[in-house]
This record gives C-alpha cells, sequence and structure tokens, in this order.
C-alpha cells in the first residue's frame, strides 16, 4: 500500500496532537501534554477511484520559547498540516514563517492550514482579512476542532488526497 | 557518536521478586575484511560498520512469578525479532525508516502474543510493560507500552518522551477526572495497555538527540520515589553512565524501594 508521511507543523499548544487524536482514534483530551521530539500515528485512509494510502501522521513538536522546529524531521515529507490555534492571534502570524522554515528545509510541498478550536467561538481571533491572507499565498484552509471533531476528516482527505495526486504526477 | 551506556535493576525493599528486565544491545551490520587487492582505506570508507544501539525495559504484571516470566519473555522474545531483522538497521534512508519502525512495532506484537500463547494457558496471562528505545546515529525511534519511562536530558532540561499508559492519565486526558481525584485514587496507577494483556496499545515516536545529551530508561520502582528534579539534577552530573544508574537507584532505594527498580542510562558523547 502506498504510504504517504504528513508532517504536522505549528507553534506550541495549537492542538496539533489533538487533531492526530481526534483523526486516528475518535478521541479527545481535555489535558494539555507539550509533544516531545516526534509522536507517530498510522492511519489507512480511502483516496480516489477506490484506492487506499496509510498516512503516516508525524506529530512534530512545536515551536516554542525553547526554540524552533527541527527541520531534520521533515525530511521525506509528502505533505504537510500546518495548524493555527485560532483563538491565539500569534499562532497565525507566526504560521508563514514557518512554511518559510520547512520550505526552505524540503522545498514546497502539498500543505494546508487547519484554524483549529473553532468550537470556541466567543475567543475566535481571526476574521475575514484571515481567510484572504492565506488565499492570497494559495494555501487551502480548513477550520477545525480537535473537540467536536468538525472540518478534521475533511483537512486529512484533503492532505491525503494532495499527497498521492502530487507523488503519482509526472516528474 | 561514541554513546556510554548503563543499565542496572534491583529487587527493592518490599518486594520478593524482581519482575523487572532489562538490556542493552548493540546491533551491528558490518563487512570484515579478510585479505584485498584493493585499497584498504578506499573500501573502509564503502563498507564501514553501522550500528544502532538498543534498549529495553520491561516490568512484569501478574504476581508471583508471572510477571517476572513475562517481562522476560517479552524482552527475549523482541531481541530474538529484531535481531532477524537488523539488516534494516543500516543508513535509515526516508523509506527504511518507516519499516524499522514498523518492524520494532512487530517485535512487540510478537511478544504480546507470545506472552499470551505460552503463559496464558487456563486463565489471564500475565503480562509487562515495555519500554524500548533504538538508537541509530543521533536519533532516539521509541516504542512504548505501559508505565516505564523514556527521559532525555536536553541542554540541562529533563523532557519525558514518553505518556503512562494508565488509567489515571487515561481519565484526566477525557475529563473525567481532576488532578485530585487522580491523586486520591487507588485506580489511577491501573495499567490500561500492557504487552501480554487485554489491551495492548503501542506509542510510537522519536527524537533527535546532541551530544551531551542523557538518556533514561526506567520501571517505575524509580519514579515512586524520585521525582523529576531529582532525577534531572542526577542525570546532569558530570559522571559515567554507571555513576549515574547507581546514584538513581540509591535514591529510589533510599526512597522506600517499594517496587522493583530498574534503570538504563545513556550518556551520548562526541560524533568521533
Amino acid at each position: 500500500m502506498i504510504q504517504k508521511k504528513i508532517c504536522m507543523v505549528g507553534v506550541f499548544g495549537t492542538g496539533k496532537t489533538c487533531l492526530v487524536q481526534q483523526f486516528v482514534h475518535s478521541r479527545f483530551s481535555v489535558k494539555y501534554h507539550s509533544t516531545v521530539g516526534v509522536k507517530i500515528d498510522r492511519k489507512v485512509v480511502p483516496v480516489d477511484e477506490g484506492g487506499e494510502v496509510t498516512l503516516l501522521l508525524w506529530d512534530l513538536a512545536g515551536r516554542d520559547g525553547h526554540g524552533d522546529i527541527t527541520v531534520s524531521y521533515l525530511r521525506g515529507a509528502h505533505g504537510v498540516l500546518y495548524v493555527v490555534d485560532g483563538t491565539r492571534r500569534e499562532t497565525f502570524d507566526q504560521v508563514f514563517e514557518l512554511r518559510d522554515i520547512v520550505e526552505k528545509a524540503v522545498g514546497p510541498l502539498p500543505s494546508a492550514v487547519a484554524l483549529n478550536k473553532s468550537d470556541l467561538t466567543e475567543e475566535w481571533k481571526l476574521g475575514k482579512a484571515d481567510d484572504k491572507a492565506l488565499a492570497a499565498r494559495t494555501w487551502h484552509q480548513f477550520t477545525t476542532s480537535a473537540k467536536t471533531g468538525a472540518g478534521v476528516e475533511a483537512a486529512f482527505a484533503w492532505i491525503a488526497r494532495e499527497a498521492v495526486r502530487q507523488g503519482s504526477a509526472p516528474s | 557518536m561514541s554513546v556510554d551506556a548503563f543499565g542496572l535493576t534491583d529487587t527493592g525493599k518490599v518486594r520478593e521478586n524482581n519482575e523487572d528486565h532489562f538490556v542493552i544491545a548493540t546491533l551491528r551490520k558490518a563487512v570484515d575484511l579478510g585479505q584485498t587487492s584493493l585499497e584498504n582505506g578506499l573500501l573502509a570508507g564503502r563498507v564501514r560498520e553501522s550500528a544502532a544501539q538498543l534498549f529495553v525495559v520491561a516490568d512484569g504484571v501478574g504476581g508471583h512469578t508471572g510477571g517476572e516470566l513475562a517481562s522476560g519473555a517479552a524482552v527475549q522474545c523482541l531481541l530474538e525479532y529484531v535481531a532477524q531483522a537488523a539488516g534494516c538497521f543500516h543508513d535509515l534512508g526516508v523509506d527504511q525508516e518507516n519499516e524499522f519502525l514498523e518492524r520494532l512495532e512487530a517485535g512487540i506484537h510478537r511478544a504480546h502474543e507470545r506472552i499470551q500463547r505460552e503463559l496464558g494457558a487456563g486463565g489471564e496471562a500475565p503480562s509487562t510493560t515495555l519500554t524500548l528505545a533504538a538508537l541509530v546515529g543521533v536519533r532516539a525511534y521509541l516504542v512504548h507500552v505501559g508505565d516505564s519511562r523514556a527521559y532525555y536530558l536536553d541542554r540541562g532540561r529533563l523532557r519525558q518522551l514518553t505518556r503512562d499508559q494508565t488509567m489515571g492519565e487515561y481519565l484526566l486526558d477525557a475529563g473525567a477526572w481532576t488532578e485530585e481525584t487522580a491523586a486520591r485514587a487507588r485506580t489511577a496507577g491501573n495499567l490500561i495497555s500492557t504487552v501480554g494483556g487485554a489491551e495492548m496499545t503501542p506509542s510510537v515516536g522519536l527524537v533527535d538527540l546532541s551530544p551531551g545529551d542523557v538518556l533514561l530508561l526506567c520501571t517505575d520502582g524509580l519514579t515512586k520515589h524520585v521525582a523529576d528534579p531529582q532525577i534531572a539534577e542526577v542525570l546532569g552530573k558530570d559522571n559515567s553512565a554507571s555513576q549515574i544508574a547507581r546514584e538513581l537507584m540509591d535514591l529510589a532505594l533510599a526512597g522506600g524501594g517499594s517496587d522493583n527498580i530498574t534503570v538504563i542510562v545513556a550518556k551520548l558523547g562526541s560524533s568521533e
């Protein structure tokens, strides 16, 4: 079966681990644990025309005050899902810089942005101008909630499809 | 990269048997040159030895001799399986890396099946925790089941690489318990995932280490009595792996030694 390595990238505490846990195990953790190194999960997902792909989900430790993301973990990635906490403006502001770091390390890859924690509507800090800023950079975006599951399947299904499509495109 | 590694296990002060087991192993793929008309220096660069360091701790569950048998069988089975798969330790490329992790996980699944088959006749099988770290170059690959832990000291900062697979952690994560409830509950430490048990869910991860970092694998006999700040202080000393392991063991025994205690300490040296 085809395998595709998808890296989860973002600032600490944006919900990368929770998105993976919701997608793979259909569960949500209310307790925050910062990821150390990389946590790896797998899930088989259907792709176009009856095929399947195994997603290797590399949940990278988030950027924090102690250091940046470790680019050596990105080697061999087929796609990146950037995660923003929609209730923390600074996590959105930093996502563009994170994409620059990733693309400098491994080149352009299929990628999307998950604007996460959409269940926290009263604390939401992003608006239409931010949607436009992402669209202007031709960045596919999903509004997600790891807590309710909203948008989660769609985000991973899109990145899976794009990773497969890019992998099968003639070079 | 040079690695100074040392392991210790102790029955502790309360238990009659030691149900913990550990192993430190080096897995090699090498070509030993006999005679050749080729220039040795040229050839050496092409057939250089590659090696992976394997560290495993396991804490048996089941009382009497059952737990001891389970942890021993798990470590032995895993080592046998990994040895058979040693070919994939050579220079891990992107594709091989995933295969390597799958093989480590498969080794644990094989141990799980063997314990259930060979030790579970006539009832519930004894089981064991198992925490494994495989060091290939600077990258440590981790597979973990249960509540034995892996830590590393990163520039003086202690980082826990594993999360306990216990009832307390599970219910805290689910929001069903508060920290206070978990601290009081007798069942908080019950394992929800063990090798050989009814449920087994290996957790897989990796971390890139740097020269000077210290890796620690331990059973809960250490962490019941030695708090993280103490562990960090001991790991941060400019001592050999054996001295550090001994000091951690002494602290756990001085703290009560209520359980079997096992520690593996691996200090990463220079990249020479």
